[in-house]
Order: C-alpha cells, then sequence, then structure tokens
C-alpha cells in the first residue's frame, strides 16, 4: 500500500441526507467529543474507499483511486502533481475536481483542511469515475508535523 | 494614574479559540495548535487537555495521548487581528487598557458598572458576553483592587468564568497556592514553602521586611498588590525596551556550518526590521547559542558607535559565531541588541560609517514595498524551506505594544 494522506472526514451536516443514505455513511460516523462535529469517515483502508467531491455544480460521493485491473484508469489512489503536468495521464482525459474536507489523516496525525484539496478526477471505459488525490513534495512544517515527505495541495492555504 | 478598580481579562485557549472563529468545524474537537517548525503544541483546546497533552510537548507523543485531536499550524497574524479587535472593543468601555500580552489585557474598571448601568458582577458578565458576540472569543475576567488580585481572579475562574474581588478576601487567597501569583516562580514558592508559606493568604499575612529580603522588591509590591493596595498601574504605553532579541528554534538541531550562518544572518535581518521599528540602534550585540535548551555559548560584542547596519551587526556577530564550540548541535540561537539608544539621540561621527547605510535604507524600502524577505542575504539560501513557506516570516515577537512575550 502507498503511503499517502491515508483519511479525510467531512461533517455530516454538509453531506445531503439522500448521499447518507445511498452509500450507508452513517457506519462512518464519528465523534471526536460530546460537543463536537458529527463527522463522516473517508479512510483508504474502507472495504469501499470513497471521497466526497465537488463535481458538476454539485456535492457527490465517488471511489477513491482504482483497485480493478480490468478498468482503464491507473491503478492508484493518488497521483504527483508533477505526473499530472508532464502529460502522463493525458491518455486518460482527467479533470480537476475539488475534495471536500474538514481533517486529514496523516501517519496518525489528524490536521485541519480550510478549504478541500484538489484531486483529479478520470473516467474508464464504462465512464465509471475514480478520483485522485494530487500530491506535491511536502513542506518542511508539514514533513514536521505528520512525518511524511508528500502532502496533498491544499485549496487556498499551504501547510 | 491611580484606579479604584482593575479588570484583567484572559482570553481562554486563545490561539485555538481563534481558529474557531473562522473554522466552525473545530469547536468541540480536541485541538492543540503547533509552534514555528509544527513540532510542538503551542495552545491547546480545554478538550485536550484531559488528555494530558501538555504545552510544549512534542506531536509525535502529543498524537499518542489523544489519538483524534485534530492539530492546526499556527498563524500569528490571523492572531493578532483578533487580538488587536480586543484590545480596541476594550478601550470603548474602559479609558484605560494595558496591552499585557496577546492575549492578556489589564484595564481600568471602576466606570465598568457605570457603563452597563449594572451592579459590578453582572457588568463584569456583560463585557464577557460582549466580547463573545462582538468578537467571538470565549475570556474570563477578573476585578479587584489591585492587578495581582485582577489576574488570580480571570486566573482562577477559567475556563469562562468572571469573579470581582474584594480588598477583603481571606476564603479566596486561602484556596490559591502562591505558586499561581504572577512573578513568584517555581524557585520563589520553594522558597516561601520553606517559610510555611503556602497560600497566597499566608503571603498576605507574612512579615513584609521578611518577603523583602527573600523576593526583593517585587516580592513587596506583590504584598501590597495582595492587600489590595495598587503598586503597579496600569500602563497604556509600552517602556522603552531594554534590549531586543531575534531567534528561535533553528528548526531542529543541526551541526550544518552554512545552515547555523544562514539562521545567524536570518536572525540579523529581523533584529535590524526590530530596530528599525522601534527606532533605536544597538550598542553591544550578544549572540546566544542553545544545544537542548542549555546555553552552549554566549558572546558580547561592542559596537564603535551605537548602529543598526547590517554589516556593522553582521561583523560584531559573525566572528562570535566562528569563535562558538562546534562539538554540539545547534538546537536554538539568539542575536541580541543592547544598549539602546533613540536613534535621535545619536551624536554624529566624522570617523565612522553611517548608522544605516543607504543599502540598508534601500532594502528596508523595498521589502516595505513588496513584503518582508523580499531581498534578503544570499547567505539564508540554505534555509529555502522558511522562507518559501510565507507563515515563518511572521512570528509572536513581531506584534508590537504588549508589555511581555
Amino acid at each position: 500500500m502507498f503511503l499517502m494522506c491515508t483519511g479525510i472526514t467531512l461533517a455530516w451536516r454538509d453531506i445531503p441526507t439522500k448521499l447518507i443514505r445511498k452509500y450507508q455513511l452513517e457506519e462512518r460516523m464519528i465523534q471526536r467529543s460530546e460537543t463536537a462535529d458529527k463527522e463522516i469517515l473517508f479512510l483508504q483502508r474502507h472495504r469501499q474507499p470513497l471521497l466526497p467531491v465537488f463535481y458538476q455544480g454539485e456535492l457527490q460521493i465517488l471511489p477513491w483511486g482504482n483497485r480493478q485491473r480490468n478498468r482503464n484508469a491507473p491503478l492508484a489512489w493518488w497521483c504527483e502533481v508533477s505526473t499530472l503536468e508532464s502529460g502522463a495521464w493525458s491518455i486518460y482525459h482527467p479533470e480537476p475536481v475539488e475534495i471536500q474536507a474538514n481533517f486529514g489523516l496523516e501517519r496518525g496525525v489528524w490536521f485541519q483542511i480550510r478549504e478541500g484539496i484538489q484531486g483529479t478526477i478520470i473516467h474508464d471505459q464504462h465512464e465509471q469515475p475514480y478520483v485522485y488525490l494530487l500530491l506535491q513534495p511536502a513542506s518542511h512544517y508539514y514533513q514536521v508535523m505528520t512525518g511524511y515527505h508528500r502532502e496533498p495541495v491544499f485549496l487556498g492555504e499551504q501547510i | 494614574m491611580g484606579t479604584s478598580l482593575i479588570g484583567h481579562i484572559d482570553a481562554d485557549c486563545f490561539y485555538v479559540s481563534c481558529e474557531r472563529i473562522r473554522s466552525y468545524s473545530l469547536r468541540g474537537v480536541p485541538c492543540g495548535v503547533l509552534g514555528n517548525q509544527g513540532a510542538c503544541v503551542i495552545a491547546k483546546s480545554y478538550e485536550l487537555k484531559p488528555y494530558g497533552v501538555k504545552t510544549g510537548h512534542p506531536i509525535w507523543e502529543a498524537k499518542k495521548l489523544c489519538p483524534h485531536a485534530v492539530f492546526v499550524k499556527r498563524d500569528f497574524r490571523w492572531y493578532e487581528v483578533i487580538s488587536r479587535k480586543l484590545l480596541e472593543l476594550l478601550k470603548t468601555v474602559s479609558p484605560l487598557v494595558e496591552y499585557y500580552s496577546i492575549d492578556e489585557m489589564f484595564f481600568d474598571a471602576s466606570e465598568l458598572s457605570r457603563y452597563f448601568q449594572l451592579p459590578l458582577q453582572a457588568a463584569n458578565r456583560a463585557l464577557q458576553t460582549l466580547v463573545q458576540e462582538q468578537i467571538g472569543i470565549p475570556v474570563s475576567i477578573g476585578i479587584a483592587p489591585s492587578r495581582t488580585l485582577a489576574k488570580l481572579g480571570s486566573d482562577a475562574s477559567k475556563p469562562f468564568g468572571v469573579r470581582v474581588i474584594e480588598k477583603e478576601c481571606e476564603p479566596f487567597l486561602r484556596s490559591q497556592p502562591v505558586g499561581e501569583l504572577c512573578g513568584v516562580g517555581s524557585r520563589s514558592a520553594k522558597k516561601l514553602r520553606d517559610r510555611n508559606i503556602h497560600t497566597c493568604w499566608d503571603y498576605r499575612q507574612a512579615d513584609r521586611l521578611m518577603i523583602r529580603n527573600l523576593l526583593t522588591i517585587k516580592g513587596e509590591a506583590l504584598w501590597w498588590e495582595l492587600r489590595g493596595d495598587a503598586v503597579n498601574s496600569i500602563q497604556t504605553s509600552r517602556p522603552p525596551h531594554k534590549a531586543i532579541a531575534r531567534g528561535g528554534s533553528c528548526g531542529g538541531k543541526t551541526m550544518d556550518p552554512d545552515r547555523i550562518r544562514a539562521w545567524a544572518v536570518r536572525n540579523i535581518e529581523r533584529l535590524i526590521e526590530a530596530l528599525d521599528h522601534h527606532r533605536v540602534y544597538a550598542g553591544h550585540i550578544s549572540l546566544q547559542i542553545d544545544a537542548n535548551k542549555t546555553a552552549l555559548w554566549l558572546g558580547r560584542t561592542p559596537l564603535a558607535v551605537p548602529s543598526a547596519s547590517f554589516r556593522t551587526i553582521y561583523d560584531a556577530a559573525m566572528p562570535m559565531l566562528a569563535a562558538a564550540p562546534t562539538s554540539h548541535p545547534v538546537s536554538h540561537m539568539h542575536i541580541i541588541a543592547e544598549n539602546l539608544t533613540w536613534r535621535d539621540k545619536i551624536q554624529k561621527s566624522l570617523f565612522f560609517e553611517e548608522a544605516q547605510s543607504p543599502l540598508d535604507q534601500l532594502k528596508h524600502d523595498i521589502n516595505q514595498k513588496l513584503g518582508r524577505f523580499a531581498i534578503r542575504s544570499a547567505e539564508t539560501l540554505p534555509l529555502h524551506e522558511i522562507y518559501h513557506d510565507a507563515t515563518h516570516n511572521y512570528d509572536i515577537c513581531d506584534i508590537s505594544g504588549k508589555m511581555c512575550f
């Protein structure tokens, strides 16, 4: 398994009820204290890894990366920004997408995400979409905080 | 100016509260704010405290103590915005306000009742509500005849409490250990304990001259203050600095001479900015190098004439750095300007370099216009990761006007 940002959470109140029901997200609900907001966990190690994304004008819950070899989409969870910029994934026609998140998890450290993180969407031959996290070399601060040398591309902030 | 009542307002877990203003999702969450390098917890929420996480804990220990805690990168610019809003709000309700620290202020509370048209305790609560509504941070407030009692009152009522302390307050002082007093550190507390002084009431009842012999005139001032006699007044402007220092962590221990020099040059440039801000020149330059927070080496060089010139301070600091032992990895470094002289009180000289060269002035002007460190010494290049992150350009010591760090 690749080591990377291994999970995120999004506030329960930010996810429409129909999506919570459709994807049975109640099972993923956590609350960090009695007075804290309820959150929905999206972990890479979930049996069905998902990510909440703002795509085509609405919040959608889409598969996180691709695990199936028979699909015409990269077998990965994430994509390095430099790889995307080099055009190596252009045959998959990647589209930019905003991954909605309040908190991220890296090597056991939960950190705040102010606006969200950048991702890319790729559709396979059956038009099934897959979301990939965009990663970049970690800043000094992020590296000290989490102990990992890659970080997600955050929207509107630098950690 | 003397006042009959002094208030002390103290923001509850200030950095976390500031973050919660702009991030609703942090409310109720066990939360820690991380320091300049992202390694240590510098502030924690009340939800995090029960897990045993303390200020100064490294994150790798904190995450074990509370695996579901959320950690936030510090943002001193934002904290200053909130701090100054609090200061401005207080100035609307009080004629005298002292900017004690980023999250603590003293104020003249003698007109508070009249301002809110309420009895004092209710007026105190009304001020707390006003701060909560207008700024969005929880505060605790103590009001008393002296600063020391007011601070004891606010500290004892945390979190989100208010307390009015009368001059005669024996039960309250009996409940407060002497170590709670601002100005009584662990060494002083031990000296007092050795003389059977355990509580603030014991301190107040002790012989004044014995306290003075034991803890100097500052200890005696506390003795008066605990009796409700205001010795230390509210100061609305900061007294001139005796010394100005810039420095801190070197981003982890290092023995790399290029990085150590780069940190020294960065600290010199920050020091010159501070000297410019306070309109003073330095007469002496000191360099302190720490290994594992223990002073490893300290050098001091007098300048030929008071100066805030990069070249002069560099030429004073670098030989000291070269003379420092290289056997231990350096963890912290400070460059200190002492023997300060106001810029308009300086004696002109025919024989020495100007206190600041045209190049210094040009660098200052460009950085004022384009942003801090837009122009900096090439010797700082080994610290590219520090300059790459703009949040490193603003530290707590850059927030001016407050009385203490």
